[in-house]
């Protein structure tokens, strides 16, 4: 009861005082404001790029495993890897017989096509020549019509299944099942129209601007049977098994190359955890600035509030002896000085919340990078301007709390 | 919590044994209280004079916890108060002690109702029961109708009022009044005298620092301080109470 009665009137004095100066208060603010804003934006940018991120990592698929000539994320000399062979067919091929009844096994290629029907034009859409397998390596289905089938692969026809971008470039507002459109040089049947993945992946693939064609169609249509660069994705039969599958695939990819023990691998081996270490320099870059303009301007801010909150003190000595004068303890004194520094941040923090908002619409609406509010960012972000208010305050209000009675009466 | 602390009969409600105050000024050593033994039965109503500096207030602020000796023993309530954390000596304030000041040392953001109302808020109160207690006290002292005005829209004479109010709200065994009448004018001064001529006869020990003899005529006992130490101490037989004051 007491403490609660206590609480209560220290919550009082420190709103009025905030009230009786209000000008004050809002210039005190603007330090906290900036680091508010700063914190709140880095958290949305890190956010989105972590839900853009688990995006691909979703079309990528924890559990496969990447044959390419090429490592996704190059570190190092580029040039090491120039003479490479390619992947091609036979290779993937001999990879599938090679993991027969153990593993899904699905090769694609892929290239870039002008797309055709009637008088509408796209140019420069990826074109992938893949099997039916492609849904169950990346869990990635058709919104309409169907995927590809085994007989399309084995018997080279000529369908495609096309991404949301595509169908609505096309065809707009009409159903494209069953069209025919050009794709290069060759007509094509659409039969099916993907699930939207919408978000653009900082600088990775549009999945939605990509359509989908039987890979002997591919080798058919675009050649490349022997010397095309094949990607060859082997999806293990569970997560824990990744690590085992990829020494398996490096194995049977030496084989197949008859590789001797002393030759490095002329392949890569891509996963997830690549796209994860590109994704994580990133972030940290991202992480690294923020923070730093973070702590910098909270640090400032910090400081501006403890030089009010002295002033504050110093203003009101002789009301701190009134109050201690009929039985006010200290923790009283304390708690109404720490009470008003942690509002005068806690209103700072929330005009920064609301300019940071603003700030993450602006980012997104710029395409810079991928940034998203969520309400525990915002939870967060006041917190931390309010844990800043009681930092800032606490040594002024324990500079005001520990006045001897007398003296503090005795103040003009 | 008066009642609790209450003494018997036979014991003094205050008790100060060669009590010394020294305040050390750079090399300088002031001996505002130099040895001083006084005590003060329940219900006494006891003036203390003395000219400027010979440390009237500096003996009241130790006998209302405000302020420490530098040696000497104080038992206030039959309990040693030497030894008391400060958490304690504010909670001694709070309920035992009613304090009236020269300059009222009100608050200036607050208004009177709220001011009334700050001992009962640090002694953990509830509302409702605040708000009862602190009308009631307003309306003693005659203030029941300026309740949401803030100090400085007061007269002085008003002002003082208010802090009789608030030192009376807790229902204090000791008023403690350092020169209450000294920024008011003679009429106003003795309106002022009147409410503490009332407290008197309610029970309270009422002791008050004055520099004039007609004030301290109230008083039953009187004490005069020279250079820090107790010069005179004597009853007054016949103390002057106001009209409407009985007793
Ligand atoms: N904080 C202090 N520091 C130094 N000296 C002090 C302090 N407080 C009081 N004194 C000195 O102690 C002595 C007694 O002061 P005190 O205020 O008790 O006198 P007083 O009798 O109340 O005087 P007055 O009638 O003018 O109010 C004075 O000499 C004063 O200068
Ligand atoms: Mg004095």
């Amino acid at each position: 009861m007491r403490a609660l009665v206590d609480i209560r009137e220290s919550l009082n004095i420190a709103v009025s005082a905030i009230w009786a100066n209000k000008a004050r208060g809002v210039l005190t603010t603007l330090g906290i404001v900036i680091g508010i804003v700063a914190v709140t934006t880095t958290m949305t940018a890190f956010n989105g790029m972590q839900s853009a991120f688990r995006q691909s990592a979703a079309a990528v698929g924890a559990d496969v495993v990447y044959v390419s000539r090429m490592p996704w994320i190059i570190m190092g000399n580029w040039w090491e890897f120039r003479n490479r062979p390619n992947l091609n067919m036979d290779e993937a091929e001999a990879l599938r017989e090679a993991f027969e009844g153990e593993a899904i096994v699905n090769p694609t290629m892929d290239t870039r096509q002008d797309l055709k029907y009637r008088s509408e034009i796209m140019e420069g859409v990826t074109v992938i020549g893949t099997t039916e397998k492609l849904p169950i390596v990346t869990s990635r289905l058709p919104e309409t019509g169907r995927f590809l089938m085994t007989y399309d692969v084995s018997y080279k026809k000529n369908v495609v299944v096309i991404g949301t971008t595509v169908a609505e470039g096309l065809f707009g507002t009409t159903s494209p099942i069953n069209k025919e459109m050009n794709i290069g040089p060759a007509k094509f049947r659409v039969i099916g129209v993907m699930e939207k993945q919408g978000g653009n992946t900082f600088g990775g693939p549009d999945f939605d601007r990509q359509v989908f064609i039987p890979i002997s169609t591919y080798v058919k249509v675009y050649g490349g049977r022997h010397f095309g660069d094949v990607d060859i994705a082997v999806k293990a039969p569970s997560p824990d098994a990744v690590e085992d599958l990829e020494y398996e695939v490096i194995g049977e990819m030496r084989k197949i190359r008859k590789l001797r023990p002393a030759e490095d691998n002329d392949f890569s081996i891509n996963k997830l955890d690549s796209l994860m270490g590109a994704f994580n320099s990133v972030v940290g870059v991202v992480l690294l600035v923020g923070l730093l303009v973070t702590s910098i301007a909270l640090f400032v801010g910090g400081i501006g509030v403890m030089n009010i909150m002295f002033v504050s003190v110093t203003e009101r000595t002789r009301e701190i002896g009134i109050r201690k004068a009929i039985g006010a303890r200290r923790h009283s004194i304390l708690l109404q000085f720490l009470l008003e520094s942690a509002i005068i941040c806690l209103i700072g923090g929330l005009i920064g919340i609301g300019l940071a908002t603003l700030v993450t619409f602006g980012i997104n609406a710029s395409g810079m990078m991928p940034a998203s509010v969520s309400p525990g960012i915002l939870v967060t972000s006041v917190v931390i301007a309010m844990v800043v208010g009681v930092f800032a305050g606490f040594v002024p209000a324990w500079k005001g709390a520990r006045l001897d009675p007398i003296e503090a009466l005795r103040y003009e | 919590m008066a009642a609790v602390l209450a003494p018997p009969d036979d014991e003094p409600v205050l008790q100060l044994e060669d009590v010394v105050k020294t305040y050390v000024m750079g090399s300088e050593e002031i001996h505002a209280l130099s040895g001083v033994s006084v005590s003060i039965e329940e219900n006494e109503y006891v003036a203390i004079m003395g000219p400027s500096g010979s440390g009237k207030s500096t003996l009241m602020n130790i006998i209302g916890c405000l302020d420490v000796p530098t040696s000497g023993r104080y038992s206030l309530g039959g309990e040693m108060v030497d030894d008391k954390s400060e958490a304690e000596l504010a909670d001694i304030r709070n309920r035992m002690i009613g304090f009236i000041f020269q300059t009222f040392n009100l608050i200036p953001r607050a208004d009177i109702l709220h001011n009334v109302e700050l001992p009962l808020i640090y002694g953990g109160v509830g509302r409702a029961e605040r708000k009862a207690r602190a009308m009631s006290a307003l309306d003693r002292v005659g203030l029941a109708n300026r309740v949401s005005h803030k100090p400085n829209e007061l007269s002085g004479g008003q002002r003082q009022r208010v802090a009789i109010a608030r030192a009376l709200v807790f229902d204090p065994q000791i008023i403690l009044a350092d020169e209450p009448t000294g920024n008011l004018d003679s009429r106003t001064g003795a309106e002022i005298m009147q409410m503490l001529d009332e407290l008197h006869a309610n029970g309270q020990t009422i002791i008050i620092v004055t520099h004039e003899d007609d004030i301290a005529a109230h008083a039953s006992r009187s004490i005069l301080l020279r250079d820090g130490k107790i010069e005179t101490d004597t009853i007054n037989p016949n103390p002057v109470r106001s009209a409407a004051a009985g007793g």
